[in-house]
């Protein structure tokens, strides 16, 4: 039995009465609640952060291509790899996670849209102004100089005592509150939103790693909202809650403070683990996708491979200690701590097993995409191993602070997420766009990437075994790192030209790219049975599952489930009849809706321009404290004006979006 | 052999056919809950980690003025009496909510009301009771900048005083869209999601007030290592509240 489309008394069209809304247009873009305008939104700006950001790691592989190099000063050495870290983290990998959760996640579960297209607009747009405030130090000339990780008490007002740190805490503070209503959304969709039939066992498993991904954010996130807060009362209104000692201009210690550094470690770091796995699922689930796909067989060990990314996400929430093996904590945390991070091992261990053994057999196509997921693969296992080396104490207080560690989170992130995210989008490009990219330029692509990323990154195990240290800004002739530099920055312009050739491959597919059909990959999953780009609507009818990989089953059956089985349909318990497979397969048949009826009369909800407005108005509050002028403070508390003006902005935004009809 | 495929409604069984087009904007959900409320639970699972992280901040610093003798110290300026009235202000506004609720369940929009204007006035009671303790604090010589505990003690109640304060906004925005003549039974979904954040806020109080009013500090031999215990339990007992919360 296949799918079939059952036409639900809810989800049947319905005639409305107003004009369409615009679709094209600035306004249309800054008030739309489409997921997947928003999807685009989303990946659009990551990767222009992702630019940025990779163009600071070049500046900073040049400073260190020589001994003693003076390309940078210390400073700026400072403040390039601080905003390298927090935009790669913040603003590159974790959107292009959301664009992809948003474009992606409600076709793959039948849905017309997610839970509350406002609130997803409004997540985009308080993520951008995040961005924005993050780098918006550059033009302030306050740019966070801490490291991304901002450990106190550098943090502290005795030893950064310009905007710079103000800057990066309310910038994340800020990108929080995105995150945290994006996941909140996506929790709902994906539990709440599933096509008729569609078990949560039956849930793609991108779309699994999505739910988990959520949940680890809106678990983690607080943390470092408190964490930041915290340290916003220390910066702004002179606590201590990170700061140990009084000190004097002349840094003579006056007196005991109360405070306690280490707390900050142990709220970002409880954060900051389960963020590792906010960054690597998507990739996983990514991945997940696209070798079953190119290996033309269903994913090896499904329910086993959804255990295994619940395993991960909860077990990652146990092991934040191993960052911080160095600080004393003593001997049974550190136990302890050891433990479970060896612990997870197992189930990341599960999944590189299960990926190998969906190729085994399997009748492999190397495309572009196939290239990126089996790069994950490969890399991630390196980076995954060194990982486990980590989890050994003594072994990590020879590695810690070192270029070892650098080597380890690159093959993770860069090697694991960011080839993962690369894989992602050749693989849905066409479904993005309606058109493909070039399959030549694409492999010459991941050749650059994969060459250079290992060249750039390799040498890094070694040097941080020679003792090379992180975060300075240069090195002595005679400390013998010099050709393993030299190689690594090479390895870097090796990597920045395959994206260059991907930005080609991009304006060339946009240009005059080959017309994408709707499944041009012959992929399972239900975003392939839309048209490649999907109307806005997305199903014109809400889709009945009744497997896993619901497209291989109508195409090719599936033992004791033959396509012309009749299924019963019931409401709530209650049979109300037969359904039987249609003829076509559902790709066909919405092509063939679409070219023998009127344009359908979906409900869809309407745009608003509210979501804007309060993510302006905390943009504003935000702003209003970082360049807080006393001349236009307000009573006798002299609050910054732009702050008050900013919360009654937000304020309006959300009353009005309250008060308009949801749809 | 037949596969038996399952269409849930908007809202489970209570709600037919008849009125399915009343409520066009509710599609039918996969669980038969509906999305606001849900994302209300998913939202509390969150505000638990949020408070959580807050109380493990007070529970580190639990003490610590008491050791550098950087007094006013909680034992000499907590008016437990005092804070017990406002507690228990606090936890009838729970009653008068579920009050407001049965009322508009059963589609009587007056009384609906008049117990949420009372559940928004005995939260302004609390606030109110809250503002006053902190100005005499402050009269007493203890400001946010003062010592530990007044940081993190303010910092934490100041956080549960602004759960509140929203609650009571959000209170009186539903008593002003009723008296437009917004509500009616089949509403009653709305009035229930601002109770479950209301009944959140009230029994966060509960916890705020047992560990940080009514258990005493003791100083303990060996004191370093009881902190870092507590501190690591706390945090962990905390995302063990907040996964339970999810789930």
């Amino acid at each position: 039995m296949a799918t079939i489309a059952y036409p639900s008394p809810h989800a049947q069209a319905q005639v409305v009465a107003r004009p369409k809304p615009k679709t094209s247009g600035l306004w249309s873009w800054l008030t739309t609640v489409d997921h997947k305008r928003i999807g685009i939104l989303y990946g659009a700006s990551a990767f222009m952060f992702f630019l940025i950001a990779g163009l600071e790691a070049l500046i900073i592989r040049s400073q260190l291509v020589r001994p003693e190099n003076s390309l940078v000063g210390d400073q700026r050495y400072n403040e390039l790899f601080t905003m390298h870290g927090t935009t790669m983290i913040f603003l590159a990998i974790m959107p292009l996670g959301s664009a992809f959760f948003n474009y992606i996640v409600p076709l793959q579960i039948g849905a017309r849209d997610v839970a509350f297209p406002r609130l997803n607009a409004f997540s985009y747009w308080v993520f951008l102004a995040g961005g924005l405030i993050l780098n918006a130090s550059w033009i302030a000339n306050a740019v966070p100089d801490q490291g991304w990780y901002g450990y106190a008490p550098l943090t502290s007002k005795i030893f950064s005592k310009g905007a710079n740190v103000d800057y990066w805490a309310l910038g994340l503070q800020v990108l929080g509150i995105a995150s945290i209503a994006a996941s909140l959304n996506f929790i709902v969709t994906i539990i709440n939103m599933r096509a008729p039939g569609m078990t949560m066992m039956r849930v793609p498993i991108f779309t699994w790693a999505t739910l988990i991904v959520s949940i680890l954010i809106v678990m983690a996130f607080p943390a470092i909202t408190i964490g930041l807060a915290l340290l916003s009362f220390d910066r702004f209104t002179g606590t201590d809650f990170y700061v140990a000692f009084n000190v004097a201009a002349d840094g003579q210690i006056i007196s005991a403070a109360g405070g306690d550094p280490l707390l900050w470690q142990h709220l970002f770091w409880v954060f900051g683990h389960p963020e590792v796995y906010i960054l690597i699922l998507p990739a996983f689930g990514i991945v997940s996708e696209i070798i079953p796909v190119f290996s033309r067989k269903p994913l090896f060990g499904y329910a086993v491979m959804v255990y295994a990314i619940a395993a991960i996400a909860f077990l990652g929430f146990g092991v934040w200690v191993h960052h911080m093996f160095t600080t004393g904590l003593g001997p049974t945390p550190n136990a302890v701590f050891a433990g479970s991070t060896m612990l997870i091992a197992i189930p990341t261990g599960v999944k590189i097993l299960n990926w190998t053994a969906t190729m085994w057999g399997g009748s492999l196509r190397f495309t572009t995409p196939m290239l990126f997921a089996v790069g994950l693969v490969s890399q991630f296992t390196i980076g995954g191993l060194s990982g486990v080396m980590h989890a050994v104490v003594p072994v990590d207080t020879q590695h810690n602070d070192s270029y070892f560690v650098v080597a380890h989170f690159h093959y993770v992130l860069f090697g694991g997420s960011i080839f993962a995210l690369f894989g992602g989008i050749y693989y849905w490009w066409p479904k993005f766009t309606g058109r493909m990219l070039d399959e030549r330029l694409g492999k010459l692509h991941f050749w650059l990437q994969f060459i250079g990323f290992n060249m750039a990154f390799f040498p890094m195990h070694f040097l941080g075994l020679q003792g090379m240290p992180r975060r300075y800004s240069s090195y002595g002739a005679e400390s013998g790192w010099w050709f393993w530099n030299v190689v690594a920055t090479v390895g870097a312009f090796l990597i920045a030209a395959g994206i260059l050739v991907f930005l080609m491959n991009a304006a060339r597919s946009f240009k005059d790219g080959e017309k994408a059909p709707d499944n041009p990959w012959d992929a399972p999953t239900l975003e392939w049975a839309v048209p490649s780009p999907p109307p806005v609507y997305n199903f014109r009818e809400v889709p009945l599952v009744t497997h896993r990989d619901p497209l291989w089953i109508e195409k090719y059956g599936a033992e004791g489930h033959h396509a012309e089985q009749e299924v019963d349909v019931t409401i709530a318990g209650k049979k109300i009849g037969e359904g039987e497979a249609p003829d076509e397969e559902p790709a066909e048949q919405a092509t063939h809706r679409l070219e023998h009826s009127d344009e359908p009369n979906i409900h869809l909800p309407n745009p608003s321009y509210y979501p804007l407005l309060a993510a302006i108005g905390i943009f504003l509050a935000a702003m209003g404290l970082l360049v807080y002028n006393p001349a236009i403070a307000i009573g006798a508390l002299e609050l910054p004006a732009i702050s008050v003006l900013g919360i009654l902005v937000m304020v309006t935004g959300i009353y009005g979006w309250s008060l308009e009809p949801a749809s | 052999m037949a596969t038996a495929i399952e269409v849930q409604t908007a809202h489970g069984s209570g709600h037919g056919q008849a009125d399915a087009h009343d409520h066009a904007e509710h599609p039918p959900t996969s669980t038969g809950l509906d999305h606001r409320k849900l994302l209300m639970w998913a939202f509390l699972a969150s505000d638990c980690m949020f408070f959580g992280s807050l109380i493990a901040t007070y529970m580190t610093y639990r003490g610590r003025s008491e050791e550098l003798q950087m007094p006013p110290y909680p034992s000499e300026i907590f008016d437990i009496p005092y804070t017990s009235v406002s507690a228990f202000v606090l936890l009838m506004s729970s009653l008068t909510m579920v009050l407001a609720l049965a009322a508009i369940q059963k589609g009587n929009v007056r009384g609906l009301r008049i117990w949420l204007t009372a559940t928004a006035l005995l939260g302004a009671v609390f606030v109110g009771g809250q503002f006053f303790e902190f100005t005499a604090f402050y009269h007493e010589g203890l400001s946010l900048q003062t010592n530990m505990f007044g940081a993190s003690f303010y910092v934490l109640t100041g956080f549960h005083g602004a759960h509140v304060t929203i609650g009571i906004i959000w209170l009186l925005s539903l008593v002003f869209v009723s008296l437009r003549g917004g509500f009616a039974a089949k509403d009653s979904l709305t009035i229930e999601i601002a109770g479950l954040y209301w009944h959140f806020v009230d029994i966060v109080w509960i916890v705020i007030f047992t560990l940080v009013y009514l258990i005493p500090y003791e100083e303990v031999e060996g004191g370093e290592a009881v902190h870092e215990a507590g501190q690591m339990l706390s945090t962990i007992g905390g995302q063990f509240a907040a996964i339970g919360g999810l789930w």
